[in-house]
């Protein structure tokens, strides 16, 4: 803000900013006075809203903004002026100011400039052509999702040939540190987890089956429900919420911050130095953490048994050798690579797809976590049905 | 407020010290900044340049030192002081910092939004005419940051910095990153608004052709502490520091200078 020169303003008066209109002779003078400053603008603003321009009776009428009582003034007070300078010139009167100091009248001068410059059109578009718009992007959005996965399978599938005929590529650093932040590290939360769904669904099926006396049975359903569908499906839920957000996050910033342009530039391929080692760490991780999960399942499972059945170690391990087989684990087990690629696949492409802001980063590491959880249940679904029609 | 030789002194910084780990970096450092100059602090690669203009705007806090902004110590700065503070300067970062997700004009009008209650035709309006002034076409306005070139980001971030019609106005390398043409311009803008706002501008830049162009005093960052302040042709004329002397009488230097200070330069030369 610019204060007037050598003139000692007392905070008081420099914070009550006003003006007044008078008609002296045939000019219109506006006198205003104070602190013209953006702190005072919604005051000012208003008043000079309600002030009603004047209209000159003769064309020798002149308009003045006498501003030799403002102490202090910034751009939104000389706009203010400026504007009002413009309403004036616009009804007929020849308006110019007296009293402004050379800072003054240069502030003034430039927001006049630079103040009525052309602005660019906004395309309004209303609430049903919005609706309408969103509701054939999503559509459409799902086909084309739907596209670029595959061909972002393809891709990967392309790679891993490339591997294979040439094996000094494989990244081998990042492959051990992908094991140990996706595999590794998971193993507390998905043991804790599969430990406590499977002491509960022990407890539940007890009580459900009680009334018709087929409370023994509870451990049958324990246990294949754990094999089956529980072990795989909570680790995989897990693993994509904890790895595959992470994947999105890690390479969506290196895109936002130009890295993998720079990688592209000095001859490396993202895809050998991103995309693989993370999916070929997921896909050997995620058979082993499921297995963690099919076993802390059963022991939940058991804790429970002994509690609200009274069933001792070495009897519920009869009753588990007599209620599953190996086909049950591997029913479980064979979705694991499956799942595993689906949530490298989602998490690293759409980070690929994050754009420069930080929003961008958000939606994609949502939608990365929201994608791979719907495709790992849609997945269990199909296997479901496949394994039911092989009859295993 | 706090007077020296009849100048208002807008901040002041006495004693700081502060290390990073075991590498200390300053050592009971001192500096004033007087209303209505721009002052240039140049230094070495990791003398802190940028870490005191964060110590200042109270980013980071110093092991120990003083630091009087406006004439209140920052330490003792109630909420509501701090707020008021934070209004009257406007900090423009190395890369502009504006937030990814909101457009320019947006941008802009988040200090507005944040200090003042305004009627949006009329942040519309001031945030064009700040637009204007640092010199981004209108259609700049519904971009995003990631839409606009470096030098463009730049001046957007100036924008946003002058929203509140601050006092003074911190820049971080304002023309680092710039072709010469656009930092040739930037230094005008800067040298303009200045003049037509009242600005005191404090800036830490390594760029010659801007110390010799728009600064009124420069203050030199090593050894731990300022070593010397005074004005660009001062300070190349009587060096009295290796560094000093180094900086400003090296090839660069020479190149960059006014056509009468390298007159002058070139007899002393001659007479040694």
């Amino acid at each position: 803000m610019l204060k007037r020169d050598h003139q000692l303003v007392l905070p008081t008066q420099a914070r009550a900013p006003g003006f007044r209109v008078e008609l002296r002779g045939t000019t219109f003078r506006l006198i205003a006075t104070g602190a013209w400053t953006v702190a005072e603008a919604t005051r000012l603003d208003q008043a000079l809203k309600r002030l009603r321009v004047p209209i000159p009776p003769t064309p020798d009428f002149t308009g003045e903004m006498d501003i030799a009582g403002i102490a202090e003034i910034d751009t939104a007070g000389a706009w203010l002026l400026q504007r009002t300078a413009a309403a004036w010139e616009a009804s007929g009167l020849r308006t110019h100011y007296a009293g402004a100091t050379e800072g003054f009248r240069i502030l003034i001068e430039e927001v006049r400039r630079r103040g009525n410059t052309e602005r660019p059109q906004v395309e309004q578009i209303g609430a049903a052509r919005q609706l309408v718009d969103d509701t054939t992007r999503v559509l459409t959005g799902v086909w084309r999702d739907a596209v670029q996965l595959t061909s972002f399978l393809g891709e990967v599938v392309a790679g891993m040939g490339r591997l294979i005929r040439q094996p000094w590529r494989f990244r081998t650093t990042s492959f051990v540190h992908h094991l140990d932040h996706a595999g590794l590290r998971a193993v507390p939360i998905v043991a804790l987890i599969c430990l406590l769904i499977g002491a509960v669904v022990m407890q539940q099926g007890v009580v459900q089956l009680r009334p018709f006396g087929a409370e023994p049975f509870a451990v049958n359903m324990v246990a294949i429900l754990a094999l089956r569908e529980v072990g795989i499906l909570l680790t995989a839920i897990m693993v994509a919420g904890r790895s595959g957000s992470a994947f999105t996050a890690e390479i969506g910033s290196m895109k936002m911050r130009e890295e993998i342009d720079a990688m592209r530039t000095l001859g490396i391929d993202p895809m050998d130095t991103l995309v693989l080692p993370r999916v070929l760490a997921l896909v050997v991780a995620l058979p082993l953490l499921t297995f963690i999960g099919d076993v802390m399942g059963l022991v939940g499972g058991g804790i429970m048994a002994f509690g609200v059945l009274g069933l001792d170690a070495s009897t519920y391990l009869d009753k588990l050798h007599e209620a599953i087989d190996f086909q049950h684990f591997m029913a479980g087990m064979i979705k694991a690579p499956f799942a595993a690629i689906i949530i490298a696949l989602v998490g690293c492409m759409e980070g690929m797809k994050v754009e420069g802001s930080a929003e961008s980063l958000g939606t994609h590491v949502t939608s990365a976590v929201v994608k791979s959880i719907f495709l790992v249940i849609v997945l269990d679904a199909i296997f479901a049905m496949f394994l039911s029609g092989i009859g295993v | 407020m706090t007077f020296e030789n009849g100048r208002e002194i807008l901040i002041r910084v006495r004693g700081l010290a502060k290390s990073f780990g075991s590498h200390q970096i300053w050592d009971g450092m001192s500096l004033d900044v007087y209303r209505g100059e721009i002052l240039a602090i140049v230094g070495g690669s990791g003398q802190g340049k940028s870490v005191l203009m964060r110590v200042i705007t109270g980013l980071i806090q110093p092991d120990a030192g003083y630091v009087e902004l406006f004439g209140k110590d920052a330490k003792t700065l109630s909420d509501k002081e701090r707020l008021d503070i934070e209004t009257r300067w406007g900090i423009l970062f190395q890369d502009g910092a504006l937030f990814s997700s909101l457009t320019v004009l947006q941008n802009i009008q988040v200090p507005m939004r944040e200090h003042l209650d305004l009627p949006q035709a009329m942040m519309d309006d001031l945030a064009f005419l700040k637009l204007a002034m640092v010199g981004l076409p209108p259609v700049a306005a519904h971009k995003y940051p990631s839409e606009l070139s470096g030098g463009m980001r730049k001046r957007a971030g100036l924008a946003r910095a002058l929203a509140l019609d601050p006092e003074i106005v911190f820049l971080d390398e304002p023309t680092a990153g710039l072709d010469p043409i656009g930092a040739s311009d930037f230094d005008q803008l800067i040298k303009k608004l200045q003049q037509t706002l009242g600005l005191t501008v404090y800036m830490v830049t390594h760029d010659l052709d801007t110390i010799f162009t728009v600064c009124d005093r420069v203050a030199v960052l090593a050894d731990k502490r300022i070593v010397r302040t005074g004005s660009p042709s001062e300070l190349q004329q009587h060096p009295n520091h290796p560094w000093i002397e180094e900086y400003f009488c090296g090839a660069r230097a020479r190149a960059a200078m006014p056509s009468a200070a390298k007159a002058q330069a070139g007899m002393r030369s001659l007479m040694v």
